[in-house]
């Protein structure tokens, strides 16, 4: 039976539970499932005849747990396991005289980097063995199930379609409110298992099939293959300590009836469910043609938890991480500090980007680990979906392959060697290609042959089965100053891929001002127009109010935002942006409400404008007296208030040096807020907000200090890190703002670091103190074994130590050079030893 | 199974003392901060359980061994907290994975932020776990059954391996979606695993888990003269 045909001809029947009948044949708890089909395969042969006899077209083997993490030292090897399991199968298909058998693969139980601590590769590595082992034994499909984690589900997928060559199912369980545990939606995993080419996919377990209608119906709504759904025999319910499940089987049988007609093409049960429900089942499904599959037109990229669709409501793909002409980015991804690409990313999301551009290529650096390590680390705190933009084919596979969800992709052209090259890529990990329309000959001056490029590229996809809609033709934006007609070329371009090619479209949009002065009025006359042509995604900057503007209101005249509510709730109370050191003076009165600042003299201040630059007021002794605005930087540092604590920076620096500001201000207020903390007068949360207005002031000193060549007033590096196995790195993360607080360079090695990693670091970085958290009792070995590490290999380095776990004599008893009970008292040792 | 969490009656005072303010009260600003990181997890959390009943033996002897029928384990302590219980309700609780995000995203964007959700996130999956713990006491009171202290692997010398016959035995990952890593941290974070003894005997019991705890030195401790 050749399963892909035969499911496009009726519906297609799995089985029922196999857990539930184990228990039922008394399976001890604790017991493992699987070690069943080489201890009791007469047991299992006999479920899975009852399954085939009951009218199962398909059954799985008894292997949901079969993976190297969970068969450890249980006395079979996980090759027995998987045979023993397909011996039983094959036995029971030879008895019922029918049947096929699918390789069941469950969840591996860990949960993948950043979120838990599998790494991608591994999970991947863990189903290709079991895939092989599938293979060797005779599989005729591979079941991928109960998947409650997108990127745990590509490494499934991804391993069982470069291992085998055999029909791949995939479903995932989805709760009452639609979701995946870590919030997959039915639409984003039906995106990217489509890229990925399995052949059907659904959901099963978790609901009764009541409750499953309304994830069946969204699946159905975007996905172009088949649905299968196998729900639970209902909700479970705790009785007498058995955990029970209600739906009997023509209850069942009716609920998958319901699912059937809405378009569901293939059905069988998960837990609680027996071959009474299958068979009734059968009854209710037998006849029934397959339903007709509509191929899906919606673009659409995602995360591990948001769809973006991009059509007729166009959509802004935030442009900031980008190091080309942005000397702060390229220096930022050459030192690996990646809070400021994080900072980068999450002011876009808040500025109202729909996806996020991530290009890293900063010459002299490996653009392949930077790629993935930057998308690994957005992935970790945005659930934007990204664009992978790159020209290294090597690094775009790379990071293909390892990003969570269906990535945007940046980019292919019309000539052949590009094709060649990343189609493949698209073809096997899924994703919406950006498509420039230019090829060999370079790029056409007219839009017919942009659209000519356009449509040989739309030609070219299909060839490796990679749909329409997921390509979204680049129609090139020409900088307007070298060419006049440049811009209604591309915008005649927008209008026809369109019209002629039903392709979506995107541009660059800032490239049109090149070379022009105030090139803000030319990109938002361009973008406007760039839009009413039917763009359908901007590569702007989302973070420029007149660009935003912009788009907020042309959502308003194109009738996408209902009774302007949108555009009302975002500009009502709307302040533009004020010039370098200017404040608003409500906020200063604001500011100054509480404040003690006999010497301020508001009247210099005038409404939005500030106009008087104050000189420095130094006594004789060399205190700061009577300086406004110092009182003023003090009064914000104290009071955690971070722009306006810039602001104020600024303006002092027209008065004073960076260095007096930092003696004479930022360390008296800081001192000041440490002390109350230290005396209880004040808590955590203010003195973290006092250290990141004051980290916030540093930053712009250090800007003016290294552009005066004083090169920042650096006192030193630490390294800081949580100790490997330990992924809770809030206490890290509080050290590490007060020690920049104090303008010490932090080196954050994050969390989950491997002990030589962080010996490697220091010796190489010469860095002299090293701070380590650890929150667990069991990580705490890791601290050991890295402090021994270090004292081996850099034996000058000084240790501190903190953590939940961690106590003065523990962290003797380790060898740690000294105990840290709070953050404070890690600026203190850190003064102590690096001055 | 899954819960509302509109309903939570989340400790203000639980939040304050995990901030390190013991006595008094914080000022405005701190308040007013609680409250809105508040805000923003119940928007986020989803909470979810499981738990089940078993037979439990303690024989009481020289190795403090505890039957939990779906695993066996030793600890004084908890023999001590299961004295005259008969049935073991194991249970397994979450607020979900999305708290982790935001608590990553705020650690490195917004720290004082960060420490406030920390905390209240953790108030808050007490708090998930309180109602859960009332529910068992419901079902239970049925049968003529009265709950002892909840108590989790990793208080006293309950040890933390057990996380593993839990997780087996409940079958956590499926049912409430949490995954244990290989250092035996549970993910999301924000997830509790605890045993309750079940009896005939009505004892005074204090549903909450830190007063049960031996750890008397620990920084956290709720009411440090509760030993």
């Amino acid at each position: 039976m050749d399963i892909r045909r035969v499911m496009k001809e009726r519906i297609i029947l799995f089985d029922g539970a196999m857990g539930t009948m184990l228990q039922k044949a008394g399976i001890g708890l604790g017991e493992l499932p699987e070690s069943w089909n080489l201890l009791h395969p007469d047991t299992v042969i006999q479920i899975h005849k009852d399954y085939l006899d009951a009218g199962a077209d398909i059954i799985s083997t008894n292997t949901f747990g079969a993976n190297r993490l969970k068969i450890r030292g249980d006395g079979f090897t996980l090759s027995q396991i998987v045979r023993g399991a397909f011996d039983c199968a094959h036995k029971a298909v030879r008895q019922a005289g029918h049947g096929l058998v699918a390789l069941d693969l469950g969840p591996t139980g860990r949960l993948l980097k950043p979120m838990g601590d599998l790494d991608f590769e591994e999970a991947v590595s863990i189903y290709a063995e079991v895939v092989e082992l599938g293979v060797q034994n005779g599989a005729d499909a591979i079941l991928i199930e109960t998947m409650s984690d997108m990127h745990e589900l590509k490494a499934a997928v991804l391993a069982a379609k470069e291992h085998s060559s055999l029909p791949v199912f995939a479903t995932c369980v989805f709760d009452e409110s639609g979701k995946m545990l870590t919030g997959g939606t039915p639409k984003a995993v039906v995106a990217m298992l489509e890229g990925l080419h399995v052949d059907a996919l659904g959901t099963n377990c978790s609901l009764g099939p009541r409750q499953m209608l309304k994830t069946a119906r969204e699946l159905l709504r975007y996905a172009s293959v088949p649905v299968i759904c196998t729900p639970n025999a209902g909700l479970p319910r705790s009785e007498n300590g058995e955990t029970v499940y209600d739906v009997g089987p023509e209850e069942f049988a009716e609920d998958i009836a319901a699912l059937l007609d809405t378009g569901v093409s293939a059905v069988g049960g998960c837990c609680g469910t027996t071959p009474a429900h299958i068979r009734a089942v059968k009854k209710v499904a037998q006849g029934r043609k397959a339903p007709s599959i509509v191929q899906k037109q919606e673009t659409i990229v995602t995360s591990y938890a948001v769809a973006q669709t991009i059509g007729k409501r166009p959509v802004i793909v935030g442009e900031r991480i980008n190091p080309t002409g942005k000397k702060k980015m390229a220096q930022a991804l050459r030192d690996q500090n990646y809070s400021y690409i994080l900072d980068m990313a999450l002011e876009q999301q808040g500025k109202g980007a729909h996806i996020l551009d991530v290009n890293v290529g900063v010459p002299g650096t490996d653009e392949t680990s930077a790629l993935c390590e930057t998308i690994r680390q957005i992935q970790s705190i945005s659930e934007l979906p990204l664009q992978i933009d790159t020209s290294s084919i090597q690094a775009m596979e790379a990071a293909m392959r390892i990003y969570n969800g269906k990535p945007m992709v940046n980019s292919v052209s019309g000539k052949k060697e590009s094709m060649d090259a990343v189609f493949p890529l698209v073809k096997k990990y899924g994703g919406v290609v950006v498509a420039l329309a230019l090829d060999e000959n370079g790029i056409p001056d007219t839009s017919e042959g942009r659209v000519r490029v356009a449509g040989k590229i739309l030609e070219e996809a299909k060839k490796y089965g990679i749909p329409e809609k997921d390509i979204i033709i680049d129609c090139l934006c020409m900088t307007v100053s070298a060419d006049p007609r440049g811009a209604l070329v591309t915008l005649d371009t927008l209008k026809r891929v369109q019209e002629e090619l039903n392709a979506k479209t995107i541009l660059g949009v800032s490239n049109i001002s090149f070379g022009l002065p105030q090139r803000a009025f030319m990109n938002q006359a361009f973008f406007t127009m760039a839009l009413q042509n039917g763009l359908n995604a901007a590569i702007i900057n989302p973070c420029s109010e007149g660009m935003k503007g912009a788009y907020d209101a042309y959502l308003v005249l194109a009738a996408e935002d209902e009774n302007c509510g949108a555009y009302i709730s975002t500009y009502a109370d709307f302040k533009p942006a004020l010039p370098r050191g200017a404040v608003w003076e409500e906020d200063l009165r604001e500011i100054l409400k509480e404040g003690n600042n006999p010497n301020f003299d508001l009247p210099a201040v005038q409404a939005g404008k500030k106009t008087k630059k104050e000189q420095g007021y130094l006594n004789d002794s060399g205190e700061l007296t009577g300086n406004p605005d110092a009182a003023r930087l003090i009064q914000c540092i104290r009071k955690g208030l971070r722009e306006e604590a810039q602001k104020c920076a600024e303006d002092l620096l027209q008065s004073l040096e960076a260095l007096e500001i930092i003696n004479h201000c930022m360390i008296p207020a800081l001192n000041e807020v440490g002390k109350d903390f230290e005396h209880g007068k004040v808590f955590l949360p203010q003195l973290l907000m006092s250290a990141e207005a004051a980290r916030g002031v540093f930053a712009v000193l250090k800007e003016k200090m290294e552009a005066s060549g004083q090169g920042g007033n650096r006192r030193g590096s630490v390294i800081l890190a949580t100790v490997k196995g330990d992924i809770h790195d809030i206490g890290k993360n509080i050290v590490k703002v007060l020690l920049e607080s104090y303008r010490f360079d932090v080196i954050d090695l994050g969390r989950d670091v491997p002990p030589e990693t962080v010996v490697e670091t220091a010796v190489r970085r010469k860095v002299r103190l090293v701070g380590l958290s650890a929150l667990m009792t069991t990580t705490v070995a890791n601290m050991e074994e890295t402090i021994r590490q270090l004292h081996e290999k850099a034996p000058d380095v000084k240790i501190m130590v903190g953590g939940a776990v961690m106590t003065e004599n523990y962290a003797a008893s380790i060898h740690a050079d000294r105990y840290c009970k709070d953050a404070m008292a890690s600026v203190q040792y850190a003064e102590e030893v690096l001055g | 199974m899954t819960g509302n969490p509109e309903e939570l009656k989340v400790n203000r005072r639980e939040i304050y003392r995990y901030l390190g303010i013991r006595n008094g009260e914080p000022d405005q600003g701190t308040k007013a901060l609680v409250e809105s990181v508040l805000k923003e997890l119940t928007d986020n959390v989803q909470l979810r359980e499981f738990h089940q009943m078993f037979p439990l033996h303690v024989p009481q002897d020289e190795f403090h061994t505890i039957d939990l029928t779906c695993f066996r384990t030793h600890s004084r302590s908890l023999e001590k907290n299961l004295r005259g219980c008969s049935d073991i309700i194991v249970m397994a609780a979450t607020i979900g994975t999305k708290v982790d995000l935001l608590l990553h995203r705020y650690s490195l964007t917004n720290a004082s932020r960060g420490v406030v959700m920390q905390a209240a996130s953790a108030a808050m999956i007490e708090a998930w776990c309180n109602l859960t713990n009332d529910a068992i006491r419901t079902e239970v009171a049925g049968r003529g059954l009265y709950l002892r202290p909840r108590f989790s692997p990793g208080y006293g010398d309950f040890p933390l391996d057990n996380q593993r016959d839990i997780f087996q035995a409940l079958q956590v990952e499926k049912r409430v979606g949490i995954a244990l890593t290989e250092s035996l941290l549970m993910i999301p974070s924000k997830s509790v695993t605890a045993v309750i003894g079940a009896g005939r005997d009505h004892l005074p019991c204090v549903r909450e888990g830190c007063e049960a705890c031996s750890k008397a030195d620990c920084l956290y401790r709720r009411n440090p003269a509760a030993v």
